[in-house]
């Protein structure tokens, strides 16, 4: 396992350039016991947690998409029976049954998308990212598809299901390390326009639109303008109608390779 | 000019790796682990030479994460390097070592080395620590298909690199040590499907099954841990194949034990054996075969011959024809050999009595680590001399009586510690390719154990590294150091080199990076 980066400057790159549960484990839950545990939850946990999963006034997130010490049943049930020594966690009276669905629902909160039973088609939903949505163009899902944009194949065992309806409606507010589109014009006038996959002061990597690497030194490179926003459209809700992106949904939570 | 030359090359961008570039590698290209289908390792790059090679620095190093004791080579093409480390595969700037993209295998087998990548099209494959054959894009490391070689809770594993040939991928499998029988693979290069698997170890019913008392041949070895070579004119795929199981009491498996300890000549459309030739029959010492054969076409006794040459780790310098499999010469390339007193006319070594595993421990020389092993040998044409990397040695060899249990256990009948009386010592030696005569020697001072195996380039010069973390340049023609570098960690790779823009670099894994060097502008 490769460690996740450990600074960043703004909370916003972080966002951007956050790696990727590698997926591994499978989180196994009750959907509905994780639905009762929402409520406690809200209900005793809110005085210092943020409402549903969200970091609190006095206390973290509980469903961020990062890495957690306390990941396992035991660990959380653990924590919330005997609190946690030294920080401000406090043992908890809930009865034994309510801390049961309390871990249900933190379980939920950092599952990933393969973990829950996403409703809608999924062929119907590979349809939909093979045309209307034309995903594929740029989008790999086991060895089929373009190259440009992340490989898909794991992507229901990478992310939460929060995390993949947001990626397809809202905009990343910088494009992620790898994926920022620029054009490079050459000091011998040659345009090339792609994304870039690695920069420095001295060199210059980009996977260009022509599906070609391009390695460039700083001294062949007259100018180079970066595209403030990611290539990746995020307006499928708009542009699918809600059962056709519920279908897509469905296709890309099942993409889950590591799994098998 | 330079600039400008070098903005009209870098444009010419990447392209796709065709059969006949794998035929005849664009020099500046390394696009096969030992260079060329031939494995001579010998460049015909020149800008570094014997004159200047005093001023070769380092351009960049690489540094992985999660690397130990890399022995990975790395491939370049079009100014894009691909190495590999277990489970992983890295994308570079050749020119820069800036990544371009990196492939991670999820979940991971810890299990090592991986010795590198094949290439063909657009797509890079390796072998994995789960005995799986990996297709990546080569372009961003897409996972395009993966296919299973064997099964890894059996205890296979796939370190070796692939090698392409025509649209076939072909593959080997280790160990030899945990009694699990080797193979080799050709896969279909586009879409993984297995096309034909030769079994090292024949079946019932086969020739050469009798080779083996009773049921030995279950538990066989004969791992194909390496990569070979290959002839296209031939069509025929040279492989050396390792040692039998259990390694080191050979009274539960008498007979030659075919096909292991051999070189075989394979037909790469079928699989199908032409010939073999067995280098240790009934070998005792784990002495695997696997050494990188080298294909050389040149004059034997007055006629040209199409020869296969192999610096075996029994001891032996081994010249045959590589179309018949004859055993035309043989003779030892280290001093200290104890096990034999010479080979017959047919190449089977003349044994000598007593040396073989004992229960209180057998002086054996070479030691089981070998006379050398995976390090890769250099043929250089200009000076018609083969260069290997050479250990002097005893070992004291035990034996008793192992039981084989499968998972990936290990069946080897016990083994050998270094001999207290003859400490290890490693040179690099330069032998005449048809008499296997000894022609310069360099001494590595204090490196006792393996390390880098050699590139020979037409500006004259072998390169070796040494267990210390010396790089180091060897004038070709007198075995004379001309430049050292200390890398900082022990190098347990092959050095390569390649060209981006008319600048010739070496390049070599060392511990846990990668370095590649140039002449200082």
């Amino acid at each position: 396992m490769r460690k996740a980066p450990i600074l960043c400057v703004l909370a916003i790159t972080c966002l951007a350039q956050q790696p990727r549960q590698r997926g591994g484990r499978r989180v196994r839950f009750d959907p509905v016991e994780a639905a009762a545990g929402h409520e406690i939850y809200n209900r005793s946990c809110t005085m210092c947690h943020g409402l549903d999963g969200a970091p609190g006034d006095r206390a973290p997130a509980l469903g961020a998409q990062r890495r957690y010490l306390r990941a396992t049943t035991e660990d959380i049930q653990d924590a919330i029976k005997n609190g946690i020594k030294g920080t401000n966690m406090p043992a908890s009276p809930l009865p034994e049954a309510d801390i049961k669905k309390l871990v249900a629902y933190i379980h939920s909160l950092r599952a990933t998308a393969v973990d829950l039973d996403v409703p809608g088609n999924p062929a119907k939903g590979e349809q939909v990212f093979q045309a209307k949505a034309n995903c594929a163009k740029c989008h790999m899902v086991n060895g089929r598809g373009g190259i440009l944009g992340p490989d898909l194949s794991n992507i229901g065992a990478e992310r939460s299901l929060a995390a993949l309806r947001e990626a397809l409606t809202i905009p990343k507010p910088i494009p992620p390390r790898g994926y920022q589109p620029a054009k490079v014009t050459t000091t011998n006038n040659q345009t090339i326009e792609g994304i870039v996959k690695n920069q420095h002061n001295t060199s210059f990597q980009i996977l260009g639109a022509d599906e070609k690497l391009h390695l460039l030194t700083a001294d062949q490179i007259k100018e180079i303008t970066f595209h403030p926003k990611s290539l990746m459209p995020a307006d499928f809700d708009k542009v699918l109608n809600p059962t056709e992106f519920q279908d897509l949904l469905a296709y890309l939570s099942r993409q889950a390779r590591s799994r098998r | 000019m330079r600039p400008i030359l070098a903005a009209l090359l870098a444009i010419a961008a990447h392209a796709q790796v065709t059969y006949n570039d794998l035929l005849k590698p664009d020099p500046a290209n390394w696009l096969h682990y030992s260079g060329q289908y031939h494995s001579q390792r010998h460049s015909p790059l020149q800008q570094v030479t014997t004159a200047n090679v005093k001023k070769l620095t380092p351009q960049w190093i690489y540094h992985v994460d999660a690397g130990r004791r890399l022995e990975t080579v790395p491939l370049v093409v079009d100014g894009v390097m691909y190495f590999t480390n277990p489970n992983e595969v890295y994308a570079l700037d050749a020119r820069t070592g800036r990544e371009i993209w990196r492939y991670e295998r999820q979940p991971a087998l810890q299990k090592g080395p991986n010795r590198g990548a094949a290439v063909y099209g657009n797509r890079v494959y390796i072998g994995t620590p789960d005995a799986h054959l990996v297709a990546l894009d080569a372009r961003n490391g897409s996972l395009l298909w993966e296919s299973k070689i064997a099964e890894a809770k059996e205890g296979y594993w796939s370190p070796a690199a692939p090698m392409v040939v025509k649209d076939k991928v072909i593959m080997g499998i280790a160990p030899s040590d945990h009694g699990l029988n080797g193979f080799l693979d050709a896969y279909d290069a586009n879409t993984g499907e297995r096309l034909w698997r030769w079994h090292a170890i024949p079946r019932p019913g086969e020739p050469n099954h009798d080779t083996w008392a009773g049921d030995s041949w279950k538990t066989g070895g004969g791992g194909t841990w390496l990569t070979g070579s290959y002839d296209p004119e031939l069509n025929l795929l040279y492989w050396g194949t390792g040692n039998p199981a259990p390694d080191f009491d050979g009274d539960v498996r008498k007979g030659d034990n075919l096909y292991t300890e051999c070189i075989v000549a394979l037909d790469a459309d079928t699989g199908k054996m032409k010939w073999y030739f067995q280098t240790t029959p009934w070998d005792v010492h784990d002495w695997d075969a696997v050494e990188i054969p080298v294909l050389v076409d040149a004059n034997y006794k007055g006629s040209p011959r199409k020869l296969l040459v192999q610096g075996n780790r029994n001891g032996f310098y081994y010249v045959l024809d590589r179309v018949t499999g004859e055993f035309l010469h043989g003779t030892p390339f280290i001093k200290e050999l104890n096990w034999a007193s010479g080979l017959t006319a047919k190449g089977r070594p003349i044994r000598v009595e007593g040396v073989i595993p004992s229960l209180k421990g057998t002086k054996t020389c070479p030691a089981t680590s070998g006379a050398t092993n995976w390090m890769s040998p250099a043929y250089n044409p200009a000076t018609g001399w083969f260069y290997i990397v050479a250990q002097e040695g005893c070992g004291i060899n035990t034996k008793s009586r192992d039981t084989f249990r499968p998972g990936g256990n290990s069946y080897m009948g016990t083994g050998y510690i270094e001999s207290p009386e003859e400490p290890w010592q490693m040179y690099i030696r330069a032998l005449d390719l048809t008499t296997g005569k000894i022609q310069w020697e360099y001494k590595q001072i204090n490196s006792r154990r393996y390390a880098a195996g050699l590139l020979s380039t037409a500006g004259g010069l072998i390169f070796g590294g040494d267990d210390q973390g010396f790089l180091t340049a060897l004038d070709a023609k007198t075995g004379k150091a001309l430049w050292s570098f200390n890398t900082g960690q022990q190098i347990s790779a092959q050095p390569m080199t390649y060209a981006i823009d008319g600048k010739q670099y070496v390049a070599i894994a060392n511990g846990s990076n990668v370095v590649a060097f140039a002449l200082h502008d």
